[in-house]
């Protein structure tokens, strides 16, 4: 039982979802409404969810004292104390939540972005080498299309921005197609089989 | 024993990565302290999003809605084409939804409104209504929703008030009155908008994307389902240029006074027009182009980099193969 219900629920819905993209009856639009409703109000108890598993997972860590167990009470004070000054007073612009999202939040996520800046550097010069015909391929079409996005690539030539965009809009695409096909029609078949309830691994248990 | 001699490349060939660091650093800070002219050009993908906004200026039966679904990380490349796109809606009096399903987003979403609103005389729920933080788990039943009815879809906005009573509303029912979706990620959640509003509504989408991710969406470009696409900062920097040349400008009346006088879009005009930074007094309204001259030295850094690489690793080659 614990397996057959979730697996009919899971059928019965998805049948019932794929109808109702195709069929704009009556029925199945109202159904759509009370469907939305629903989930409306499961959606609060998704967060916490999150925080529930957040809390067990660092208090375990910081009560085992498990190496670096330091960043859990980081993350625990953090997460109480975000929480209860957006509580106490709200979100909105001017609020200490909101001083806290413009003076931490925003440097530390743009810190970690422009991290990839560094690393690329890094990468082409200790990687990037015309080792044989396809790596030279790649090696010039990149410098193409790095040229083509910044200012300087139509001074030093009309071409290159000209060239960098068949690039991206020829054989980047033919590529992109090729992949956007072939995951296209795994979904359609992982979907399918969810659907028959021949794919289960999604329940658990392995089979 | 006599100590191997090291030769330069070989030398080159080992260094520390901490000087590239470096050197990347340098390059991308001091472009932002000591700012230079270089030109923008527009690209069509811009031009096309730009010119399907401006298309319905000053109605109100024709609205814009705006998509965040990114966080603080994208920021940097996102963020300056967001105000650039609301100032242009609040420039030519075009009515403006806002939305998001990530709760990262939402700071960033109330913020980009409150910089495009500076000077300008707009009204929540009069010329723009910010619909608020709605659930992912959401995202998709509320886009399909949207396409029957925006107000019953999203039902409250960001202040509480029922959608439907705001004056806004008035003339805007479904993706019928809406001229352009326009979805900001740094990942691939811009497709469900092609999937569902595009494909079964037939609503125009457009795109603001990070550089890594405008690759991925040249496919939906090519075939039409796309409008346009801005992507990265450089996408962001021809937006802004598109809103100075255009949107925002401001000729001499009969008495001196510079007075708005907004411009139709036109290649002739984009192609010949060159904006100096040091005219544009909000920082907020250059910092695309601002960060174009950073990209632009980082961009040479890192085409430097690979040929000096390159150059070692053919040279360190050569000598191993004279020794052998």
């Amino acid at each position: 039982m614990k397996r057959q219900i979730p697996l009919l629920i899971v059928i019965v819905l998805g049948f019932i979802f794929a109808i109702h993209t195709f069929v704009p009856h009556k029925v199945s639009s109202d159904f759509f409404d009370w469907y939305q409703t629903w989930i409306k109000a499961i959606s609060p108890f998704m967060v916490l969810l999150g925080i529930m598993s957040l809390t067990m997972v660092h208090s375990t860590k910081i009560k085992r004292k498990v190496p670096n167990w330091q960043y859990s009470v980081v993350t625990m004070l953090a997460l109480v104390g975000t929480g209860a000054i957006g509580f106490i007073w709200g979100t909105q612009e001017g609020t200490p939540f909101m001083w806290l999202f413009k003076n931490v939040q925003m440097p530390m996520g743009a810190t970690m972005f422009s991290l990839l800046a560094f690393y690329i550097a890094s990468a082409a010069y200790k990687a990037f080498r015309a080792r044989s015909a396809e790596a030279t391929v790649l090696l010039i079409a990149a410098m193409i299309v790095m040229l083509g996005q910044v200012p300087i690539g139509i001074k030093i030539s009309k071409w290159i921005p000209e060239i960098s965009s068949w690039i991206l809009n020829v054989p980047n695409l033919a590529a992109k197609r090729g992949i956007a096909l072939g995951v296209g029609l795994g979904m359609t078949a992982t979907s399918l089989k969810i659907l028959l309830g021949i794919e289960r691994t999604y329940l658990g248990g392995g089979d | 024993m006599a100590e191997k001699k090291i030769s330069f490349y070989e030398r080159m060939q080992a260094l520390d990565r901490r000087y590239i660091f470096l050197v990347v650093a340098l390059a991308i800070i001091i472009p932002f302290l000591i700012p230079f002219n270089s030109k923008t050009y527009v690209t069509e993908p811009s031009e096309n999003i730009y010119k399907k906004i401006d298309s319905f200026a000053g109605r109100k039966d024709r609205a814009v809605l705006l998509s965040f679904t990114h966080d603080a990380s994208t920021m940097a490349e996102l963020f300056p084409m967001e105000v650039a796109i609301l100032r242009h809606c609040f420039e030519r009096n075009i009515p403006v939804f806002t939305i998001c399903f990530l709760p990262q987003a939402k700071p960033l979403m109330d913020y980009a409104l409150q910089v495009a609103k500076e000077g300008y005389e707009v009204q929540s729920g009069i010329d723009y209504v910010n619909f608020g933080y709605k659930p992912w788990a959401i995202f998709v039943p509320l886009l399909l929703k949207m396409g029957d009815d925006i107000a019953d879809a999203v039902e409250t906005d960001d202040e509480g008030r029922i959608v439907k009573n705001l004056e806004i509303m008035k003339e805007i029912k479904n993706y019928n009155e809406m001229n352009l979706i326009v979805d900001f990620s740094g990942s691939a959640a811009g497709l469900r908008w092609i999937t569902y509003a595009r494909a079964k509504f037939g609503a125009n989408v457009a795109l603001g994307v990070t550089a890594v991710m405008a690759a991925d969406n040249y496919i939906y470009l090519q075939s039409g389902q796309l409008t346009g696409m801005l992507g990265g900062l450089k996408g962001a920097a021809e937006y802004e240029k598109l809103v100075d040349v255009f949107a925002t400008y401001k000729e001499l009346d009969e008495n001196g006074i510079l007075k708005p006088a907004p411009r139709e879009f036109s290649k002739e005009i984009i192609k010949e027009s060159w904006i100096k930074m040091s005219d544009i007094k909000n920082r907020q309204h250059k910092t695309a182009r601002i960060g174009m001259n950073a990209q632009t030295v980082a961009h040479i850094m890192i085409i430097v980099f690979i040929v000096l690489g390159n150059i070692g690793y053919f040279v360190s080659k050569r000598k191993t193969k004279k020794v052998s």
